[in-house]
């Protein structure tokens, strides 16, 4: 009497395990962290108000048309590799240099995101982030 | 002359007829307990994500996502909305809820990277109003 031959099956199973295993992708999470400021309380007097000169904080305002402007420079597009230089300037002139990171309303979000992911490569921990 | 008796040993054999049960029964058990993610009417793709380099793994269970499309149609608990004004607190509610149930909660934004950072910029108020203050921006490796 023919009969399938029935002993491989478990080789066939474990091998369906091992590729449903393998193939699988968990969806991990991975981006840039940040941590924001508390919110300022102004009415109960508890905000300080600082000056801070370009030798303590770097102003990168981020235009609605990517272009960027460095403290009191103007607007200019600037590629990512001279950012990493600029940052490293920055931070040579003053290693606990405070980034605040200006984006306009109408900016791309994908430009703010490049140049905080300047910021944490060089990494750089001070970064403050708001609008204008 | 005296003989010892030698006691033939018997062979001990691990019975194998069932393994394939047993692997059939793994992938049974697989097949059903995988639970696929449906297919949403909002949804960032990850090939609409912004693209970074400094990429840092987020512990997952400690998360909730705020989806933000280009639109500026923000979904947060499969719930979609939109900040028409400042006065608008539906997210801060809602993440002063989720603050309470999980102390550590990291809010993460899947948004498109199209979008105007306008929208972001009130999202992020209403997080500080929340006291929800540790963010996570998604992003996708670099091209290189």
């Amino acid at each position: 009497m023919a009969a399938i031959p029935t002993a491989s099956t478990g080789d066939i199973a474990f091998l369906l395990i091992i590729f449903f295993m393998s193939t699988t992708k968990f969806d991990v999470k991975e981006g840039i962290k940040l941590v924001l400021p508390q919110a300022a309380e102004v009415e109960s007097g508890k905000t300080q108000t600082l000056t801070l000169t370009e030798k303590e904080m770097t102003r990168i305002q981020i235009l609605p048309d990517g272009q960027i402007a460095l403290n009191r420079e103007a607007p200019r597009y600037i590629e990512s590799s001279e950012l990493d230089v600029i940052i490293q300037q920055k931070v040579q002139i003053n290693p606990d240099m405070i980034f605040k990171v200006i984006t306009d309303r109408e900016t791309k979000y994908s430009e703010m995101i490049r140049v905080v992911d300047r910021l944490k490569a060089a990494k750089i921990e001070k970064i403050s982030l708001s609008t204008s | 002359m005296a003989k010892f008796s030698t006691k033939k040993r018997r062979g001990v054999s691990i019975p194998q007829g069932s393994t394939s049960d047993i692997a059939f029964l793994l992938l049974l058990f697989f097949m059903v307990t995988t639970v696929f993610v449906q297919e949403k009417k909002f949804w960032v793709e990850r090939d609409r994500w912004p693209h970074a380099e400094s990429i840092e793994r987020i512990p997952r269970n400690h998360t909730s996502t705020i989806y933000v499309l280009r639109d500026e149609t923000i979904l947060l608990d499969d719930i979609p909305t939109r900040i028409e004004s400042s006065e608008d607190v539906f997210i801060s509610q809602t993440l002063i809820r989720k603050k309470a149930e999980d102390p550590e909660l990291i809010v993460c934004f899947r948004t498109d990277r199209d979008t105007k950072y306008g929208v972001m910029s009130d999202i992020m108020r209403q997080l500080q109003d929340a006291n929800t203050l540790v963010v996570a921006f998604e992003t996708q490796p670099l091209l290189k």
